[in-house]
């Protein structure tokens, strides 16, 4: 990772190739899965696609909720365990204290937002080195939900309205899919239609210089952070709704392919920018390469490597991208 | 004279930067066991002799000769200059603060290697205690840099530059500013060092601003003027008023007038005060600048200059100074001191004012951000037409303002950190170097919006030590030693001769005083 933490995404360019090459490749991976004579038709399958798209808004939550720290060059390698953790959270809400939904939801949150105010604090104000800090945090977190699960799954008491939430359609679409739009309209908003966003973007590119015009750089840093940690809280609500229980798993492989998609995402629609829409596109690619390849026949195995190969492939681009751009 | 040391002789030097003469004709030679003074003002060309002599810049025509080898000036390489036994100790000397005294002595040079190509600590340390001793250190091997005095870390600098000279004393020893940033004791044990190794033999050239210390501390010295050798003499020939005069170029009549208050300096009351003590509320201040006015802080390296204008600015690196703006006293913090409508440029352009990667546009609102923001929504409208104006109006050569600042010349990137606050209509606008970097067309640009924002009634502070800029410029200069105002000049007094000159005497009476 340690090599992620100095990477530079891609600087602007105006090239219109670059702009597409990632959606192009969506596009061509999905024909190209489409079209094989052995996966055609189960990957064109109204399930399979319906499984894959449906199955993509925790990991798509998490990779928006690491947008914020990654814009302000931070990383916060703990929105996999804060997911995992207010899962257990929400359904021990409901079905220990049985709180009703929202508000077992709004505990989870809650603590996805104080565990961001702590990551924030130590990045922000101690200037503990931000994967050192969350990836601590995030392991500290795993160990706490072993301890209090027993490594148990939580099935009973969970709301029926999530779980149906987690299993239902509007208009031919998973109900989650439409939970990953919301959230993707809120961040995009976050980014683009507020001075808050610009500050991000600020502190990402010169700390120094964003002082200097009277922004306050280490509450800006405390507030992606917290943001980060209130999405990867509701990250859990719609893993409790995918799974139809609470499991607790380790949260960094759910981290590593939402920091992945952010990162594949910032090569593509505003290159060298993490933007919303690139890192949705880029959670699809995964998605679908992912799924047609298993469908190939590949064990699956193949999640880790694909993934993990696409990381450091994107991150490689964005340093090359970089080194061009400085060059010019 | 020691029979190790080599005489250092440098002869028809000539460079030219763009077609623009740096250095002509230069020539002159440094002998064993004498300190050598290398004396000019800002741009007369010290630094661009010693990095030919480094190696780090190609001389034109020229030769020279360290002991009995000659070489052209146009083909020393860093390798031949380290060979030649030229050491050299640049400005910032290049030292790792959280490093030991032992591994700064070997930096650049290797570790000591033992088995298996493990370091040998124990060599390192064996060979750091003889070099200690060897230029009487007196610190130990394992103490980090960081807990040394300036002047000490110097001398480290020094003593990891001459260690390779295996008889002793056979290195010229090329310093540059050494002194510059030190306080004056810590100066005056630095050059007694300097004394010793020459006394050892050594041939030391030092390059200094400081003219006691050159009639102090020197035997010879050569000066330095517009690129050419106007002497070399023996210190023991030439008295301080000689030496200024040859400096400058000019005779300069009797002692300027000093000003004991700057809040007296016209009739109406200065926009901008401030003040150098934190609670005496009855103080004078310290620095007056009226609506209207440019206010040139000019001073030799280490002066305060920037230090000030970052007080001013609220930033606690700039010692947090007491300001008042239109007599009301400003909120201390960058944001205090931009609700009370002041504006800075820092000398740092692209670390601390541009965001490189970000567009010129997102570059131009960026002190203004919120402006945009309403019900709700960012006016990106209302922020484009705004920026599209503003680069007509200050005249920021771009094909687009979503291209990169980084994209831009020097000089369109300083328009445009230059137009963010402008925008805004500041009441103070402070400028640290504002044309450093800058082409010739831009600097006059900058220049002339400068002197419109005057005109609407801003109070202007430029720190530079481009001299024609200030003279250029401004309607008073300040001549700062040591953080606080030592001369002042005003109206035909204001040129560059005359400022250089105010600089070096202010020095001289803060040192001696």
């Amino acid at each position: 990772m340690s090599a992620v933490s100095s990477a530079r995404p891609p600087r602007l360019s105006l090239t219109g190739l670059e702009r597409w090459a990632l959606v192009v490749l969506l596009v061509v991976s999905f024909a190209f899965f489409a079209l094989d004579g052995t996966t055609s038709e189960t990957f064109l399958s109204a399930p399979n696609l319906r499984n894959v798209l449906g199955s993509q808004a925790v990991i798509g939550v998490l990779a928006l909720a690491s947008l914020p720290p990654l814009i302000a060059r931070e990383f916060d390698l703990s929105v996999g365990s804060i997911c995992v953790l207010a899962s257990i959270i929400i359904a021990k809400a409901m079905a220990d204290l049985s709180l009703p939904l929202g508000l077992a939801i709004v505990t989870g949150l809650v603590v996805g937002g104080a565990i961001g105010l702590m990551n924030g604090w130590l990045v922000a104000y101690l200037r503990v080195n931000a994967l050192i800090a969350t990836l601590g945090v995030g392991t500290v977190i795993t160990g706490f939900v072993q301890a209090t699960t027993d490594g148990n799954s939580i099935v009973g008491g969970i709301s029926p309205d999530l779980v149906s939430f987690g299993a239902g359609q509007w208009l031919g679409l998973p109900r989650t899919v439409y939970a990953l739009g919301v959230v993707g309209v809120i961040i995009a908003y976050i980014l683009v239609q507020t001075p808050y966003g610009r500050y991000l973007h600020f502190v990402g590119s010169s700390p120094a210089s964003t002082r200097l015009v009277g922004v306050d750089v280490a509450r800006t840093v405390l507030g992606s952070f917290v943001i980060s940690g209130v999405l990867a809280g509701l990250a859990g609500a719609l893993l409790i709704a995918q799974n139809g229980n609470a499991t607790p798993q380790p949260g960094a492989d759910l981290t590593l392919t939402a920091v992945s998609a952010a990162f594949l995402g910032a090569t593509a629609i505003r290159p060298g920018r993490f933007n919303v829409i690139g890192t949705i596109v880029a959670i699809f690619f995964l998605a679908f390469s992912v799924n047609g390849l298993t469908l190939l026949g590949v064990d699956a195995w193949i999640n880790g490597v694909f993934t993990g190969a696409a990381l450091v492939v994107a991150v490689a681009i964005a340093a090359l991208l970089g080194r061009r751009g400085a060059a010019a | 004279m020691s029979p190790g040391g080599r005489q250092l002789r440098v002869a028809g030097i000539a460079k030219a930067f763009n077609g623009v003469p740096a250095l002509h004709d230069v020539g002159f030679a440094a002998r064993p066991g004498r300190v050598h003074f290398l004396v000019g003002g800002n741009g007369s060309g010290k630094s661009t002799l010693i990095k030919i002599l480094a190696g780090i810049c190609d001389a034109d025509a020229g030769e020279v000769t360290v002991g009995d080898e000659t070489v052209p000036a146009p083909r020393i390489t860093p390798h031949w200059s380290r060979r030649a036994g030229l050491a050299f100790v640049h400005q910032d000397p290049g030292v790792f603060a959280e490093l030991s005294v032992a591994e700064n002595l070997v930096a650049g040079r290797g570790y000591p290697r033992g088995h298996l190509g493990k370091i040998d600590w124990a060599a390192l340390r064996a060979h750091a205690i003889e070099l200690i001793e060897r230029f009487e250190l007196g610190v130990a091997p394992e103490t980090p840099l960081a807990r040394l005095r300036p002047a000490q870390r110097t001398m480290v600098a020094i003593a990891r530059a001459l260690q390779t000279d295996d008889d002793a004393a056979s290195a010229v020893l090329i310093l540059d500013e050494p002194t510059a940033s030190l306080p004056a004791h810590e100066a005056t044990s630095l050059l007694a060092t300097l004394r010793r190794y020459a006394e050892a033999g050594h041939t030391i050239v030092v390059v200094s601003h400081r003219l006691d210390e050159v009639l102090n501390a020197g035997d010879d010295l050569s000066v330095l003027r517009d690129g050419r050798l106007v002497t070399t003499c023996a210190v023991a020939e030439i008295d301080r008023a000689e030496l200024v005069r040859l400096i400058v170029g000019h005779q300069l009549d009797g002692p300027a007038a000093r000003i004991p208050d700057a809040g007296d300096a016209g009739p109406e009351r200065p926009l901008l005060e401030v003040f150098d003590d934190a609670d005496d509320d009855t103080a004078r201040p310290v620095l007056g600048v009226r609506g209207g006015e440019i206010v040139g802080l000019a001073g030799l390296l280490g002066s305060g200059r920037s230090r000030m204008l970052r007080g001013v600015f609220g930033l606690p690196d700039g010692g947090a100074r007491r300001v008042h703006v239109g007599g009301q006293p400003v909120a201390p913090g960058i944001k205090g001191a931009m609700s009370a409508g002041i504006a800075y440029l820092p000398e740092d352009r692209d670390g601390e004012a541009a965001f490189g990667e970000l567009s010129v546009r997102e570059n131009l609102t960026a002190n203004a951000v919120g402006r945009y923001w309403s019900r709700g929504r960012f006016d990106r409208r209302r922020e484009a037409r705004n920026v599209r104006e503003a680069v007509a109006a200050f005249g920021i050569k771009t094909a687009s303002d979503r291209l990169p600042i980084a994209a831009l010349s020097g000089g369109n990137r300083q328009k445009v950190v230059l137009a963010r606050w402008m925008r805004v209509a500041p009441r103070v606008l402070l400028l640290d170097e504002p044309t450093q970097g800058v082409d010739v067309g831009a600097r006059s640009d900058i220049h002339d919006l400068l002197r419109a924002a005057a005109a609407e009634g801003t109070a202007v502070v430029v720190a530079s030590s481009d001299l024609e800029e200030l003279e250029l410029l401004c309607d008073r200069v300040v001549v700062l030693v040591q953080g606080t105002v030592a001369h002042e000049l005003s109206g035909a007094s204001i040129d560059a001769r005359t400022i250089a000159a105010r600089s070096f005497d202010a020095d001289r009476e803060a040192v001696t005083s």
